[in-house]
Parts: structure tokens; sequence; C-alpha cells
């Protein structure tokens, strides 16, 4: 891929504004809170850009692409099942207690919940994860630039990390929201022409029905049997696995994304935050998914086009389509916006990672663990040193990710190890007033080892049964992950009940704002496009419709 | 600081005329694409562009945000 002036004064100016934002929203960064925490003030529109565009890093942009030419259009069950349900629930039913707990991150609300341990258990797993999350995201960027643009790897991974640093560190989480937004829409405004260009070359969805097996232009046709969908999973597995344990244990506990819903400016906009992102969250498979389906149809046409091929055999890189795909239909100009939207992707992901990473470890594990009592602005300089560690653990991590063919499936096996018993505990910590922390701590420690156990003693595509026994054989690493956290959910929601009944309840007047029944969700006088319940119906209407089109 | 939405407006406002007059002047072509692609991206980002910059200027009247 050849690229014109014209392509680097696009990625130049991008840089510029980029760090103007940083700049400006700098003048309103005065204590840690403004800094953490964003002082709550943030509109809707703002809050809900973010919540997705935080969560659309390069790896989730570049792996749903390479998804969607290796599974087709089933690959939309990320979006559709594994993510918008789970908006829902956060934004309906979960966002009274954290944005009515006042507390400033999700481990603390689970420290205000049940106890310290079950909030350092919560905070040094997130914390590690997040850098681990950014390190790949890195790590993928730097590696694809060195690919098609023959940029050097360390180069564009400390180009792209220093810009991120300098826009977090002067403006914080304000300064890492804005910009998420101008992310969002470049992430958009890049990708979608090239989704439109691919599929009218391929003829139209008609065209690409007819070039391609049944099995890529249907989410649920072929999904009764795990044998007849090249996923290899059946309905139980991704409606449970995917749909809820792994959806909801993100969307609805991952500090991440719930971090933007917490900045908004009330809790009437902090519920809406999700609802409304809901909405550009169901049309994105359109943009990421379909070109790489689209490719398929391409590379069966005699047009010259082929998905490149893994160096040194083991079949096509599905990693490149999305690259290719830009090089054959984009000329310098808009070459250069669709390489600036997957830079944009990059920063957006890493700057999630890095804020995140920000409050958890100041609030939650500085101030809660080495230094309690200090001035704030001691907070806000911890904060912003934070952001330097952050930035330099992820450039650290970025060369651990090297042993996973498929970027998703690896972000789902640790999703699976550490986020699914959280939802279970939760879903007990906000609805049944009688869990307790040791309950809490002892089910996410019984989950995660139920997770790694079912790890070790399944085996899928050679991965796992690490433990020696095999007990069972799955048809692909994706329905072992599914698996993975339907076992490490049950298992601690189980263990967090058995404990729970046996450990002294706390008394009711401590929980109030923090569980169901004890909270009095304030009733705001908002017109009904504004409510959650009504929003929450439209958004299942549009999904029931989405799914029905593309049986 | 003025509404973010005049600062994305601005973007792509400057974005687009760049990408459309790249349109214009140079005889770009992708290998699969007979099509103007920079002239129709470019437009389009401008006018996306230009209505950014109308909401944020429409609301800019004393509410800042």
């Amino acid at each position: 891929m050849r690229l014109a002036p014209v392509d680097y004064l696009i990625l130049a100016l991008y840089f510029v504004f980029v760090l103007c934002i940083g700049w400006i929203v700098k003048r309103r960064v005065s204590t840690s809170e403004d800094f953490l925490t964003s002082g709550r003030s943030v509109p809707v529109w703002i809050t809900s850009l973010a919540f997705i565009a935080a969560n659309l890093g390069a790896q989730e942009v570049i792996g749903m692409c390479a998804s969607g030419a290796k599974y087709g259009i089933m690959t939309a069950h990320f979006y559709w099942i594994g993510a918008v349900p789970a908006m829902l629930f956060v934004g309906v039913f979960m966002m009274p207690f954290y944005y009515g707990s006042r507390a400033r991150s999700v481990p603390e609300y689970l420290k205000l919940r049940f106890d310290e341990k079950t909030r350092a258990l919560n905070a040094v797993t997130f914390a590690v994860m997040t850098v681990f999350s950014s390190g790949i995201s890195m790590y993928a960027l730097g590696l694809l630039f060195e690919l098609v643009l023959h940029w050097s790897f360390t180069a564009s991974v400390l180009l792209s990390a220093a810009i991120v640093l300098v826009y977090t560190f002067l403006g914080g989480l304000t300064s890492a929201i804005y910009n998420e937004v101008l992310q969002f829409f470049l992430i958009v405004l890049g990708f979608a022409p090239l989704a439109i260009l691919a599929v009218l070359k391929a003829g139209g969805w008609s065209g690409m029905a007819a070039r391609l097996p049944q099995v890529m232009t249907h989410t649920w046709k072929y999904a009764g049997h795990a044998s007849e969908n090249p996923m290899g999973v059946q309905v139980f597995g991704l409606v449970a696995g995917l749909g809820f344990v792994l959806s909801f244990g993100y969307w609805c506990t991952d500090f991440l994304v719930v971090q933007r819903a917490m900045a908004a400016e009330s809790m009437s906009a902090a519920r809406r935050t999700p609802l409304i992102a809901a909405f550009p969250k169901m049309v994105m498979p359109f943009v990421v998914i379909l070109p790489g389906v689209a490719a398929v149809a391409l590379s069966h046409m005699a047009l010259g086009y082929s998905i490149p091929l893994k160096p040194g055999g083991g079949g096509p890189d599905y990693d490149q389509t999305l690259t290719t795909l830009m090089a054959q239909f984009y000329p310098s100009g808009m070459l250069g916006l669709g390489l600036t939207a997957l830079m944009a992707s990059f920063m957006s992901g890493m700057a999630g990672n890095v804020t995140a990473f920000n409050t958890v470890w100041t609030y939650d594990l500085y101030q809660g663990h080495i230094r309690k009592n200090a001035p704030d602005s001691h907070y806000l300089w911890v904060g912003r040193v934070t952001t330097i560690a952050g930035v330099a653990f992820s450039i650290g991590t970025a060369y651990l990710a090297t042993h996973f063919n498929n970027i998703m499936d690896f972000l789902q096996l640790v999703f699976g190890f550490v986020n699914a018993p959280l939802f279970a505990t939760f879903l007990l910590g906000m609805f049944w007033k009688r869990a307790t922390g040791h309950g809490a701590f002892t089910g996410l420690l019984a989950g995660t080892a139920a997770a790694a156990a079912t790890h070790g003693l399944t085996v899928a595509e050679n991965k796992g049964g690490w433990l020696g026994a095999v007990w069972h054989t799955f048809p692909s690493t994706m329905a072992q992950n599914f698996w993975i956290a339907i076992c490490a959910f049950s298992v601690c929601l189980i263990a967090t009940a058995l404990v729970s009944l046996i450990s002294t309840p706390r008394v009711e007047s401590e929980l109030q704002n923090l569980v169901y029944g004890l909270t009095r969700i304030p009733h705001e006088d908002v017109p009904w496009y504004k409510r959650p319940a009504p929003l929450a119906l439209i958004v299942i209407a549009a999904l029931v419709l989405l799914n029905v089109l593309f049986w | 600081m003025s509404d973010l939405r005049i600062t994305i407006g601005a973007f792509f406002v400057l974005v687009g005329a760049i990408v459309g007059a790249t349109g214009l002047v140079a005889d770009y072509h992708a290998p699969l694409e007979s099509a103007n692609v920079n002239l129709y991206g470019g437009a389009a980002m401008l006018i996306f562009g230009a209505v950014m910059l109308w909401l944020g200027r429409r609301k800019t009247g004393g509410h800042a945000s």
C-alpha cells in the first residue's frame, strides 16, 4: 500500500485535533474527580458515543472484519445478542445502583456493597486486564502498520502511544471521552464507505448471498448444531454463553464502559447512556463485519482479489481483510482517512483502557490501600503519574499477544476467566440484599477457578486440556469459551449464595442506594422518549427486526 | 470549552475539503473502483461537518458544554 502526501496530511490533521481537545479540556481539570471521573458533568449524547467508542478498539475493528470473513454475518451475534441486551440491562436495571451509590468506580461500588477484599480482588484483576487489552491492541496495530505500510513496529506504536499519553495526561477522562466521540465519527465515516463500495462491487446483498455458502449469510438458521456452522457453536452455548454470561459480564461490570455512563451529568442521563448507545451499536455490524463478508464474495469473483495467506502456510490471514479491502477500494485521500480511522480506533481503545486503569489504581488501590487521607491535589498528581505508568505498561505487554491466531478468541478467553464470574456477583449484590462480602469474595475466587478448570479439562482446536485429563472436546475454541463462561458464572452464583447464607448479613440501613428494594429510584419528570423503559422497548423492537431480516 | 460539535464539525469540514479537492484535481484510482471515491467521500464529510457546525452554533448561545 502506497501513501500519497495527502494521506499523511489527514493523519497529521487528526493528531493536531486530538491534541487540541486535550489542551482545551485541560483548563477544566482542577480536582482529582475532574481528572478521573469528569466531575459527572458530561452531556448524554457524548457519554453514549464514548460508551461504544471506548470498546471499539483496533482489535475490535480488525477482529470483527476478520471474523466476518471467517464466519460470515453470524459474527453479528457479537453485537446483536452479545452486546445490545446487556446494554439495555445495565441502563434500565443496574445504573440506578452504580450512579445512585456515588461510587467513583465499579470496584468502589463493590467496596460499598460488600467489603474491602472484594474490591481489592476486582480492582487488581481489572487493572491487569486493562493493561493487557491495551497491550494487545497496540501489538495488533504495530504489526498491521508494519505489514501494510512498512512502518517500523516500534515507531508506530510509540508515536500513537505518545499521542494518547499527551491528551489523557492533559485532560484526563473528559479528554478521553471527548476524543472518543471524534474517534467514533471517524471510524464510521472512514469504514462505512468501504462497506458500501465492497458490497456494491460484490453485487449487493443478493449478489453476495449467491456467491457465498448459505451459512455465511444467515445468523440463526444454522445455529442449531455446532457441526452446521463455521463458528462450531450451538444455540444454547451461543445464547447462554455469549448472549448472557459473557456479554452481561462485560457490558454491565467492566469499568471501562461503565465509567463512561458514570460520567454523565444526571441519573437520568447515566441510565440513558447505554440505551442510546445501543442504536449505533446495533448497526455497527454493517460497518465492521459486512466488509469482511463481502471480501469473501469478492474473492470468488474473477477480480484478482483474494484474502492474503498467512506467511508459511496455514490458511488465509483474516486479520488482513480490512486493510487489503482498503487498498482495493480507497484511492489516496480516502485511504488516508481509512488509515486515520484505524489509528483512531486504536487510540480510543487504548485511551479507554488507560483512563479506566487510572481511576481504579488511584482511587481503589492507591487511596484504598497505600495512602488513605492525602489532600485531593495529591490524588490528582497520582492520577497523572498513573497515566504515564499505564501507557508504559501497555507498551511492555504488547509483546505478550503472540500465541493466538485470532485476537477475538484470545480476548474471549480472558473475559471468560475474569469477567464471567463477576456478573453473578453483581447480580446477587444488586438484587439480593442477603448477599455478603464473604460470599462475594469466595464466589469470585470459585468462579475464576471454575473457569480455569473448565479450560484445563476440555480441549478445542488443540487449546486447553492442560490439567491432564480431557473430559470433553469442543468443536471450536469459541464454543469452549462460551462454556467456560457458563461454568464460571454458575459456580460463582452458587458459591456466593451458599457462603452468604452462612455468614452474617449487613444491616439494611447500610445498604441504601446499593441494593434493589432499599433504593428509591428518583422519578424524573422527563418526556417519554427520555425514559429508560420506552427507549429499551424501541431498541428491542429494532433488534428483533434485524435478527429476523438476517435470520 | 466551546461545544464539542464545533470541534468535530471543523475537523470534518477540513478533511472533507482536503479529500474532495484531491478528488477534483488528482486522478487517483483504487484497483477495484472506477468511481471518484475521493470526490463523493469528501462531499459527504463536508456535509456532515457542516451539519455538526450548525448544530453546535445553534446551541452555543450562553450554553457552553
